[in-house]
């Protein structure tokens, strides 16, 4: 935890660079999301834009998580408590497997 | 008494104790709306219609995403400036941070307030039909109502206990500006007292009123009260008698020997009311909101159980301004029972019956065959000769709004000054703007030119419909009702702004509230406010899953 008055001007700075990035990956879920060359897989929604659109929402939400939560540097318990939610919200998405039809495998996304 | 670990950790968490607690809360949050996207992935994969996908107007989404981005920031600059022991710098982050907050919930409201306000559609041939239904008329009125007709003779029959009484005074209105009376048909029997055994009775011809209806209500429930009573004792008495007779038995062994004597008891009873039958004595008509009633040819229900025995009267459901057509549905349904798509839409009702829509449809069919043609030459063939990629269903039998707009652009040539396409984004699209010529006022007072607004004059990009009541499968606003994605995105974005609200108010709290403890114990607050921060920051990270799932996927 940054205490010292050099650590916290250090990490403001931190701040503003993940702000730029997290402005930047808004941008980019948009854009392949709406311009045609950037759209990946098929022409319009399938799969893959899930895919990459997850990947873009995870990697930002791990910048919030990690930087402006402060979970680069926490104690243990947050961790267990964190590890902990995380697991329980997995398993409600592993229901998804006794699910007739996969989400990834099958081609049933589209219709 | 000190509260302890305010400021200084403990020694087994090495935390001071808010912070446990608010991760604890945030682990419960975790899963909360974890459990909310499971629930929209199933949804999606179980839904048997076409899922509306990328439906959201994507421009405000965009804002409130860099808006809530932002907030983050500031507030985390807000806890490095009270750590600097620099108040008037904390007080300028909170205050962007609590106005960032606001400015989302505007634009969150405006989106739900379009929706509230559009409405849709599905015809029996599960085409669906979007568009405005609100006509102006000194005040906006929508021309959605189920129409009634009672003649002399027709009856309207009143439920024995329950009715509302605004719909009664409504249909009073109506027979009165029409000079008609609504009389009880037949007398009616019934007891006015719980322990009155002396029956009254609302004679034949009484006219229709709320408390006479009352009065017959308290009636049929008294001799209800009434009956049982004496039921009750009856019974009880039939078991004093019986027990001595069954000596060393058990109750159960000889149950099926006590019984009511029915001949004894039948004289004493109150008759039950079955409900009250009022006659009309001339012609008028009424109307009720298609969700109050459920309609037939000649008998029709209220949602109170009244029934009325009146001819179903065209009952249309007028669009003023029709935005969308879509056949994805259609198509779906079709396919399904292996009929071609062409042919199906070529039959719907919609094409069958509207000049616009076949209009429009030649023309959306030759968008798309071009769209067909250039995504061929931009991405070329594969090696089995086919396409590598082709219009999307949503691409080939949806026309929406905006191709409405370009149309009408294209044929009248309309054109929107870039303000005005701006607020389209936000608000919908501008019907006054793209119908020019058009007079309100007329096209309402003129109802049969209304419903017949196709005049080929007329520069009307989004031109009336009538629908017949008939055809209509199920029409709803763009509210949860509508369909499932409808529900879970109000579910989870009204969870959000919840969730936008209370953090709002929490670190206003800090702000405006936060000095006598800054002055006391300013590390105490900078811990509230990092707190505070974490479930701000947790908002702003839930809205970055929702922004591309409900938006653009």
């Amino acid at each position: 935890m940054a205490n010292s008055v050099e650590e916290i001007q250090k990490s403001k700075k931190t701040y503003m660079l993940v702000f730029g990035l997290l402005l930047i990956g808004t941008v980019a879920t948009v854009l392949v999301a709406t311009v045609e060359a950037l759209d990946i897989g098929e022409h319009g929604f399938d799969k893959w834009d899930a895919i990459l659109g997850l990947i873009i929402a995870t990697t930002k939400a791990s910048l919030v998580g990690l930087i402006f939560m402060h979970l680069n540097h926490e104690k243990k318990a947050i961790y267990w408590i964190f590890i902990g939610a995380l697991l329980l919200c997995a398993s409600m998405f592993a229901i998804l497997f006794l699910a007739k039809y996969s989400p990834i495998f099958d081609n049933f996304f589209y219709l | 008494m000190e509260i302890p670990y305010i400021v200084n950790a403990r020694k087994d968490t090495g935390l001071f104790n808010a912070k446990i607690a608010i991760w604890l809360f945030l682990a419960s949050e975790v899963m909360l709306f974890g459990g909310f996207f499971s629930a929209y992935v199933f949804l999606r994969l179980g839904a048997d219609y076409p899922w509306p996908e990328r439906t959201l107007p994507v421009l405000p989404g965009l804002i409130n995403t860099f808006v809530l981005i932002g907030s983050s920031v500031t507030v985390v600059f807000a806890w490095a400036a009270l750590k600097l022991r620099n108040w008037r710098q904390f007080q300028i982050y909170m205050w962007i941070t609590i106005l960032c907050a606001l400015l989302f919930m505007v634009l969150k409201g405006v989106e739900y307030n379009v929706k509230f306000h559009h409405q849709a559609v599905r015809l029996d041939d599960y085409s669906v039909v979007e568009g405005h239904l609100a006509y102006y008329d000194g005040t906006h009125i929508e021309k959605n109502r189920i129409n009634i007709q009672l003649t002399e003779g027709s009856t309207i029959v009143y439920n024995n206990l329950r009715f509302h009484a605004k719909w009664v005074e409504e249909i009073l209105a109506e027979a009165k500006a029409a000079g008609a009376t609504l009389k009880l048909a037949a007398d009616v029997k019934g007891a006015e007292g719980y322990s009155d055994e002396k029956e009254t009775y609302f004679k034949a011809g009484a006219p229709l009123t709320v408390e006479l209806l009352e009065k017959i209500a308290k009636a049929q429930i008294s001799a209800r009260n009434h009956n049982q009573t004496l039921r009750s004792k009856a019974l009880a008495d039939a078991w004093e008698i019986a027990k001595p007779k069954h000596p060393g038995q058990s109750d159960w062994e000889y149950s099926d020997k006590v019984s009511i004597d029915e001949k004894a008891i039948k004289p004493k009873l109150l008759t039950d009311i079955l409900g009250a039958t009022f006659k009309v004595d001339k012609s008028f008509e009424v109307s009720f909101k298609p969700r109050d009633v459920k309609e037939g040819a000649e008998q029709s229900k209220l949602r109170d159980d009244t029934v009325i025995n009146g001819t179903l009267l065209p009952s249309p459901m007028e669009f003023h301004y029709m935005d969308a057509i879509d056949f994805q549905y259609l198509v779906m349904k079709a396919e399904k029972k292996g009929i071609k798509p062409e042919v199906a839409i070529a039959n719907s009702w919609l094409m069958q019956n509207d000049p616009f829509v076949r209009e429009i449809w030649a023309w959306h069919e030759a968008e798309i065959t071009k769209l067909r043609q250039r995504l061929k030459d931009d991405y070329k063939l594969d090696e089995k000769g086919e396409p590598n990629r082709v219009p999307t269903h949503k691409e080939m039998y949806r026309i929406g709004w905006k191709e409405f707009a370009k149309y009408g652009e294209e044929k009248h040539k309309i054109d929107l000054s870039g303000t005005d396409k701006l607020k389209e984004e936000f608000m919908g699209p501008n019907y006054n703007a793209r119908n020019p010529d058009e007079k309100e006022a007329t096209s309402h007072n003129s109802n049969e030119e209304a419903s017949h607004g196709h005049d080929s004059h007329a520069p009307l990009t989004f031109p009336h419909l009538s629908i017949p009541r008939e055809q209509i499968g199920f029409a709803s606003k763009f509210a949860p009702a509508w369909n499932t994605y409808y529900a879970i995105y109000f579910t989870i974005t009204g969870l959000h702004g919840l969730h936008v609200v209370g953090g709002a108010i929490v670190l206003a709290y800090y702000l405006f509230f936060g000095r006598r403890m800054y002055d006391e114990n300013p590390e105490w607050l900078c811990n509230r406010v990092e707190v505070g921060g974490l479930f701000w920051h947790f908002v702003d990270l839930v809205w970055i899953f929702v922004f591309p799932i409900l938006y653009l996927m």
